[in-house]
């Protein structure tokens, strides 16, 4: 008799899914949070609490990650986060970084799942097809807009990927700047696109809509409109009474037998057992882990046992391999306030309600300016900065290398936070999976519990860089329309540590690939993995909503046994 | 200078604190070894040996205080350190437990030096220096590398009692708020929910 018929490790966005789908069809679950569990009566408007210590990710000194940059000569730099500074964790509560995330949602598009056939190899790229198609995803994507809440509109549009119907939630409060955005597109004949949020425009449940508060990407959701994994799917799942979720629960190992099949799970109580001395166990007849992709690549590899000397699931040397992030460049530029008429300039500064607007012509690219064909291109996101005054105050402070104060600071600020507002936007293309970013174990460095910490080497293809200066070009021409000043742009191969995927890829061929097509592990049958890792090529969007689905596929999966 | 570029293009997430943090950790290795070696003028390399040696009966706050006025003065349209309590609120600060302890030994043994400096320049305490004197000593710490970040270090905080819920202890009256024309999000979080309740 097993303790539970399944357990999950990781409750965001890809464990959620399994949780409620799995509890509902009356299996007893375990999650399995290495955070606390916060609720709606938490989160609160304190830049100091969501951004400016560690309050929703581990200390650093604690828990880290060592980072490899590659270096000017062609080699590798690794540097420890708590001595950089630059946080990897993404939101380790009760939900994950799902809590935090800004919610806007964009499918991936029938193109996305099979790039090696439609626009064909790149050397120094490990570019495959998906070994499911987006017809088989098709209808998740329409679950997760009902189930997890998607507020928006259907337009018929150029690039639209294939769907049924309308959404099921209005579209959320739209800000003045979006109208400006749609003329200055029209007036260069782009298509500009109405993005759906995962916010609910309306109530449902014992979520409330959303209150507009302007303070919603990187902040916990207090109405409980954002669609994070514990709003909209854990919270759910435990009223069925099949669903236990025990926070503060770090797992350490998984432990398997000599057959290659997961015997029980390995963690320790982090408020109790500070040394790791009072170890925990439990077992189950499936194992699910989602930890987001670095994390669950670490896990992996530091679950040795007798049939898997290299880490559980890794007897190809694939776990770790092709880790992927959402990333391209950015932009901005100003809207001074001099000159407005009183009614725009009301309509400006307005905070609350969202962009949601995208361009998506140049998904895929034909452009003889670029020389190569038909490529794969991506999206130009718009949206406003995220509401971290103290932040962005204290970067005001450098005046080019020299540090300025007394009254000319305060200038400085008075101009920075009085005379204009930015809107900025984000390129998204795809990050071509190399054989120089991915995750494998430090030597030397261990968190608290004496674990080898992820190592995480970042390189990225220079294809990207291009593609990226490509699409940061257009968006500029957007700025520049709309009369914005200071307009300017970058391409950039810097991960963006919360848009991650990848490690543990799914495919058809086990020397390739970790898992299966149903996102099992071709060398463990009774493990999945159902967060962002599966993905073997990360598409030009964001991937919470492909996460989100993909794991309601796999419950289905489970479920049908 | 030990200031790194940081990565630009990181989407929904904030940056700010990067730069901050990779400079901070080079003054705070060296004043981690200086410690060890009891030393403080290995870490301010003018101050003189002296006046560092006394640096444990220095009340550095009074010190803090003038710097912090004269980093943020008051004027008639805008707040300054004292009218947003910057004094206060740092005190909240390095009692948080979450602050690394060298961040802490940073903030407070800066001032010992601080004022071997005043001495330095002008045989008196920086207390009692006219508002251009006082402007000098710091226009000379800022000269080297630990002063510098010494400086930035207290602007960071500064800044926070600016411009964060005065739950904190700063911002008072919202004064920074109001002056800078923020508009702060809703719900602001009650005493019972500040972060170091939150990590308890």
């Amino acid at each position: 008799m097993k303790d539970f018929d399944v357990c999950i490790i990781g409750s965001g966005a890809g464990g959620g899914p399994v949780a409620l789908t799995l509890a509902e069809a009356g299996y007893s679950v375990v999650v399995l949070e290495k955070g606390p569990w916060f609720s709606e009566q938490d989160f609160y408007k304190d830049e100091l609490a969501c951004c400016r210590r560690s309050v929703y990710t581990p200390d650093l000194r604690d828990e880290q990650h060592v980072i490899e940059d590659a270096t000017d000569n062609g080699g590798w730099d690794a540097t420890p986060t708590s001595e950089s500074g630059w946080d990897f964790w993404n939101g380790n509560c009760v939900g994950g970084s799902s809590n935090f995330m800004s919610g806007f949602f964009h499918r991936l598009k029938p193109v996305d799942f099979h790039q090696l056939s439609e626009f064909g190899p790149i050397a120094g790229a490990n570019r495959v097809d998906w070994p499911i198609s987006y017809q088989q995803l098709a209808p998740y994507y329409d679950k997760v807009e009902r189930v997890v809440g998607v507020s928006g509109k259907y337009v018929p549009h150029k690039n639209i990927e294939p769907r049924s119907g309308d959404f099921p939630y209005p579209p959320t409060a739209e800000h003045a700047v979006s109208g400006w955005i749609d003329q200055a597109c029209k007036k260069l004949g782009y298509h500009s696109l109405r993005v759906p949020r995962a916010i609910l425009s309306t109530p449902e449940g014992n979520r409330r809509s959303c209150e507009y508060s302007g303070y919603c990407g990187s902040y916990g959701c207090s109405s409980g409109a954002k669609g994070s994994s514990r709003a909209a799917l854990l919270d759910r799942a435990v009223a069925t009474g099949h669903c236990e979720i025990r926070p503060h629960s770090k797992v350490t190992r998984l432990l398997s037998d000599a057959k290659g099949k997961i015997s029980r799970v390995e963690y320790i109580d982090t408020r109790t057992d500070k040394n790791a001395t009072q170890k925990k166990y439990l077992d189950a007849r499936i194992y699910v882990v989602a930890c987001q992709a670095i994390e669950t690549s670490r896990l992996l590899l530091s679950s040795t046992g007798p049939a898997f000397a290299n880490g559980l699931a890794n007897n190809h040397g694939q776990v770790g391999k092709n880790l992927l992030f959402s990333a391209g460049g950015s932009g901005s530029g100003d809207f001074n306030y001099a000159g407005l008429s009183d009614e725009k300039l009301n309509a400006l500064k307005q905070v609350g309600p969202f962009v949601n607007r995208a361009l998506d012509d140049w998904y895929t690219i034909n452009d003889a300016a670029l020389g190569k064909g038909r490529l794969k291109g991506g999206i130009v996101e718009f949206l406003f900065s995220h509401p971290n005054p103290t932040g962005k105050a204290n970067g005001l402070k450098w005046s080019d290398d020299k540090l300025r104060w007394g009254k000319p600071f305060k200038r400085k600020l008075e101009e920075w936070f009085t005379t204009d507002r930015t809107l900025k936007f984000e390129a998204f293309n795809d990050w071509l999976p190399t054989d120089d970013c991915y995750v494998s174990l430090d030597n030397s460095v261990k968190d608290r519990w004496g674990s080898a910490v992820a190592r995480v080497r970042i390189g990225y293809h220079p294809h990207d860089l291009q593609i990226g200066r490509y699409l940061v070009d257009k968006g500029e021409q957007v700025l520049k329309q709309m009369g914005a000043v200071r307009v300017d742009s970058s391409a950039s191969g810097s991960p963006p540590a919360n848009l991650v995927a990848g490690g543990c890829r799914f495919g058809n061929d086990p020397g390739t690939s970790v898992l299966d097509s149903d996102c099992r592990a071709h060398e463990v049958e009774n493990l999945f993995v159902t967060d962002g890792s599966f993905m073997p090529t990360g598409g030009s969007v964001p991937y919470t909503w492909t996460i989100y689905a993909n794991a309601f596929r796999v419950a289905d999966i489970i479920k049908a046994g | 200078m030990n200031r790194k570029p940081r990565p630009q293009h990181r989407p929904c997430q904030q940056l700010d604190q990067l730069s901050d943090w990779r400079q901070r950790l080079f003054t705070r290795r060296q004043l981690l070894i200086a410690a060890a070696a009891g030393s403080l003028a290995a870490v301010f390399p003018q101050a003189s040996v002296a006046t560092a040696g006394s640096t444990k009966k220095l009340d550095p706050w009074p010190l803090i205080d003038a710097v912090q006025q004269q980093l943020f003065p008051n004027e008639d349209h805008a707040p300054g350190a004292r009218e947003i309590n910057a004094l206060g609120y740092l005190k909240f600060v390095v009692s948080d437990t979450t602050l690394a302890p060298e961040d802490r030994e940073f903030i407070t043994r800066g001032a010992a030096w601080l004022e071997d400096m005043a001495q330095q320049m002008y045989k008196k305490s920086f207390l009692a220096l006219s508002n251009t004197d006082q402007e000098k000593v710091l226009q000379r710490i800022a000269a080297s590398e630990a002063g510098e970040n010494w400086l930035s270090t207290l602007l960071l905080y500064i800044v926070e009692a600016l411009l964060t819920d005065p739950v904190y202890g700063g911002n008072t009256q919202q004064r920074g708020w109001t002056w800078l024309q923020h508009v702060p999000g809703f719900p602001r979080p009650p005493l019972d929910k500040t972060f170091p309740r939150l990590l308890s």
